[in-house]
């Protein structure tokens, strides 16, 4: 008796107990993670962004693509003159795990080469291949002839 | 020396699994909900992020809820 002092139900009662105890705690964690998230995505969708010139209309013929920097010199974007003349401009970052994309003009897509993602470039959403999710846009402003980057959607 | 723990009370063993297997499906639908809104944050949606946290502090203020229960010990009359 002195060896084994548990009674085996107590045993079973306290593992019991204490499982549920941990399953709580992590419950409490998954809360704090997803709470943490909110506060992350709150935060970030208050960011201003800079205005910066990128170029000037006549550098980038129809049909082209000019690649930046937009929002930090670390961030990678593409500028894209498309058939009928309009401008738009997206992260290079890709959506799946973040490989630059790159403009094909004779196929007029966006492509990843790390997993065949295939972006439509005239709204940035995936038409093939891993990513979910659309490119981030750029928004642009036309002063002159000149194109500036003044925000971004995530 | 180590104290025993008493015995549980009659019944309440299987209230504790019972408490246990519905806690750890929840952690389920938890951890669910965290990659919804990991979704929802980096596609830049974070107002819908707040409900998932809602209902995921809810579960959680469940499972306490449930833990505080199960601490109170029934007074048990032996004839």
């Amino acid at each position: 008796m002195s060896e084994f002092p548990y009674h085996w139900d107590a045993d079973e009662l306290v593992s019991r107990r204490e499982l549920l105890q941990f399953a709580v705690y992590t419950s409490g964690t998954l809360f704090a993670a997803t709470t943490l998230l909110a506060l992350l995505g709150l935060i970030r969708s208050q960011e201003r962004h800079d205005v910066r010139p990128i170029a000037r209309v006549g550098e980038v013929p129809e049909g082209e693509a000019l690649y930046f920097r937009y929002p930090d010199p670390d961030d990678e974007a593409v500028l894209l003159h498309l058939p009928g003349g309009r401008f738009v401009a997206y992260s290079q970052k890709c959506t799946h795990l973040s490989c630059s994309v790159y403009y094909q003009p004779e196929h007029t897509r966006l492509f990843c080469p790390c997993h065949n993602g295939i972006f439509n470039p005239l709204t940035g959403d995936p038409v093939a291949g891993p990513p979910q999710r659309r490119l981030p846009q750029i928004i642009l402003r036309q002063e002159g002839d000149l194109l500036y980057a003044v925000g971004q959607v995530p | 020396m180590v104290r025993p723990e008493p015995p549980p009370p009659p019944g309440q063993t299987p209230v504790v699994l019972a408490a246990l297997t519905i806690g750890v499906l929840l952690m389920g639908i938890q951890l669910w909900l965290l990659t919804v809104a990991l979704d929802l944050y980096l596609a830049g949606q974070p107002r819908e992020i707040w409900r998932l946290a809602a209902v995921s502090g809810l579960i959680f203020l469940g499972g306490l809820l449930m833990l505080r229960l199960l601490r109170r010990r029934p007074r048990i009359q032996r004839q």
